[in-house]
């Protein structure tokens, strides 16, 4: 991007190029991506950590030293490992609430949203609940009440698609911010806690309102967002509905051709994408958090965003996505702690991962358009 | 009251008089830009620093338009030359942005920069009722007044402005007279982000007066909404982001007065607002959209 390179590529085939170079040039240019599946696309993003590097030096800071310093806080310790899997799980679900609404065509811009109206759904059902019923049918009802309250948080944005063909990327993100005065008027409000002195928090949730460890500060929802990115791939591969889903995406005149109610086909995709998107955040707060806070899972529906993006939707790549943007943010937090640099530095390098797969990542999807 | 939210409203919309107006022209080439949010924090943060270390605040606008501008040509090469999802990399974009101002804005956090000063203005300015809320504000919402006209004038009254319109509905028909849709959509892009950035620069030098990470706060993303509010009509994304900035002080001016309404229920006001004004108009608007936009929403991207 600074022009650096312009010499170096003019002389020898350097980054991206190189990654094209094995077949040999007379192949078609579809074909020439097959056989090299991945490489040229790993190029650009190993691009990305150099134009990120080069900022770092731009801004003062010794870029060396500050990979040294986010790959130590991702490998110290099976503690610092465990945070990846931690961050992963809020960032998986988030993905998979941007991918199952892909497939339909559709733009949910919305994940930051529905984390949040997901805890606070979460958080409701615990205070319905008051501490009367065991563990495991609390963590379950506080698990649903978050898919549905999120669901339907969303199903406003699809209603108001059907209703008065308000495209859904706009109502999304204009809901996010809705989302987080909602949020902010329950932790300021009738939620806060009097003990907490001042700090606008909830109650902390009590040991059967909180998801089990696995080891260290690694939570059950790990487990349950791979699960998720899993059953996701399967239903969108197997059954009746994915299938319809993808006819929407594909050619939405197919679909209505084919008799399809499109409109209820495509509220079920944003519904069900929302739903994902709450159970990341009743996971996070029963797992991570232990109470509503007003800044809590700021970024990470957005990061979703990135991460579904990067694999084009598919379900199962997501996870390693989601676990690629995860290491990037622990990362951060090392980048801050040595180098001294703002955490959201951190949010440049996961940009240009996404813009170069976006660039000069494999492109079959491209042709459509 | 009616007159201090009608002030603030018209303070406070700048910014998003420039964003809105700038992403006009770049959709109605049949380009989104979701990047505006990151062009504005980029322009913020320019105008911020550039202001400081020059001493003058006019330096420091030129340098905001110019980062504006910079993001916005980085969209328009993935979108355009790359071929990348429109609206992820606006995100993308604004991500990028985001990340960017964290980094090299960090050693500018609370430091003071000479600002823009109000300039009221000779004679119109005593106007009852109407001098205070237009005639008493600083240099670049004066400016903003005339934007949008200009705007308009460009895009329905010159060459460059039926080609990048023609560039939004018809590209086919342009490539057949001769001219590449792409290089009118990379000029409309730079409006676009241009225009962005000087919104930015007013939001830091003018408005707030101050620099803190995250400091647009979703007004690029509000000037994306009020586009589409508009129907591609840019005096009515003026209207619109005056509504918008308007509610914002409506519901300042109740907080003062002690409403007994919850604050995060007024703060509410002007997203709501939006929203329900956009979902109100979307049925008539759709086909007033581009055609060409209409398929960037389409791409919904269909995994292999």
């Amino acid at each position: 991007m600074s022009g650096v390179d312009v010499d170096r590529i003019a002389v020898e085939p350097q980054s991206d190029d190189i990654t094209v170079e094995p077949s040999p040039p007379e192949v078609a240019p579809v074909e020439e991506r097959r056989t090299v599946p991945g490489l040229r696309t790993a190029g650009s993003m190993l691009g990305a950590f150099v134009v990120f590097g080069l900022l770092l030096l731009a801004s003062g800071a010794d870029p060396i030293e500050g990979y040294r310093a986010m790959w130590n806080s991702i490998t110290r310790d099976a503690n610092s490992f465990g945070d990846v899997l931690v961050r992963l799980t809020p960032y998986l679900l988030a993905a998979l609430a941007v991918v199952v609404p892909a497939r339909a065509g559709l733009f949910n811009v919305g994940g930051e949203g529905q984390l949040l109206i997901g805890a606070v759904g979460a958080m409701a059902a615990a205070n319905a609940l008051g501490q009367a019923v065991p563990r495991v049918p609390t963590l379950i009802l506080m698990a649903l009440a978050a898919m549905i309250a999120a669901s339907l948080w969303v199903g406003l944005s699809a209603w108001l698609r059907h209703a008065t063909g308000t495209n859904e990327t706009i109502s999304t993100l204009l809901s996010n911010y809705l989302a987080a005065l909602i949020l902010g008027w329950l932790v300021f409000g009738r939620w806060k806690d009097p003990g907490a002195t001042g700090f606008p928090q909830t109650r902390l949730l009590t040991d059967a309102e909180r998801l089990p460890m696995l080891w260290g500060r690694v939570h059950l929802g790990i487990v349950v967002a791979l699960a998720a990115a899993v059953t996701i791939w399967a239903v969108l591969r197997w059954t009746p509905w994915g299938f319809k889903l993808g006819v929407l995406g594909g050619n939405p005149e197919a679909a209505r051709r084919a008799g399809f109610h499109s409109s209820r086909l495509a509220a079920s995709a944003l519904m069900v994408g929302g739903a994902l998107a709450g159970l990341g955040g009743m996971l996070q707060i029963t797992g991570v958090e232990g109470q509503l806070r007003p800044a809590v899972m700021s970024g990470y529906g957005f990061t979703g965003v990135l991460a579904a993006w990067m694999v084009r939707q598919h379900p199962l790549r997501a996870i390693a996505s989601a676990a690629l943007l995860a290491a990037i943010a622990v990362g951060g937090n090392g980048l801050k702690i040595r180098s001294g640099l703002s955490s959201a530095s951190v949010n440049i390098l996961m940009a240009l991962l996404l813009l170069a797969v976006l660039g000069w990542g494999r492109r079959l999807d491209r042709k459509a358009t | 009251m009616i007159e201090a939210i009608l002030i603030g409203a018209v303070g406070g919309g700048t910014s998003m008089v420039f964003a809105a107006v700038g992403e006009t022209v770049t959709e109605r080439s049949g380009v989104i830009n979701l990047g505006v949010e990151g062009s504005m924090l980029c322009g913020a943060l320019a105008a911020y620093a550039v202001g400081i270390e020059t001493g003058s605040p006019w330096i420091g606008v030129v340098a905001g338009l110019l980062a504006g501008l910079a993001l916005s040509l980085l969209h328009a090469f993935m979108v355009l030359t790359r071929k990348a999802n429109q609206i992820a990399t606006g995100l993308a974009i604004t991500f990028l942005g985001l990340g960017a101002t964290a980094l090299f804005g960090q050693s500018y956090v609370s430091q003071g920069v000479v600002p823009l000063p109000d300039y009221a203005v000779p004679g119109l300015a005593d106007i009852p009722f109407v001098g205070p809320i237009f005639f008493d504000h600083d240099p670049l919402t004066y400016l903003s007044f005339a934007v949008a006209p200009a705007a308009w004038w460009f895009l329905f009254r010159t060459g460059t402005g039926l080609r990048i319109r023609a560039a939004g509905e018809r590209p086919d028909v342009l490539s057949t007279m001769g001219t590449s849709p792409d290089r009118v959509r990379w000029i409309a892009v730079a409006i676009g982000g241009g225009l962005a950035g000087v919104g930015g620069a007013q939001l830091a030098t003018a408005f707030a007066r101050t620099w803190s990470e995250d400091m647009v706060a979703g007004r690029g993303f509000i000037a994306v909404a009020l586009v589409i509010f508009a129907g591609w009509n840019p005096m009515v994304a003026v209207a619109g982001a005056y509504l918008f900035s308007g509610a914002v002080v409506f519901q300042l001016e109740l907080q003062a007065r002690g409403s007994g309404i919850s604050i995060f229920v007024l703060d509410a006001i002007p997203y709501l607002v939006v929203l329900i004004v956009l979902a109100a108009l979307s049925g008539r608007r759709r086909h007033a959209a581009p055609e060409s936009l209409d398929k960037v929403f389409d791409a919904g991207g269909v995994p292999a």
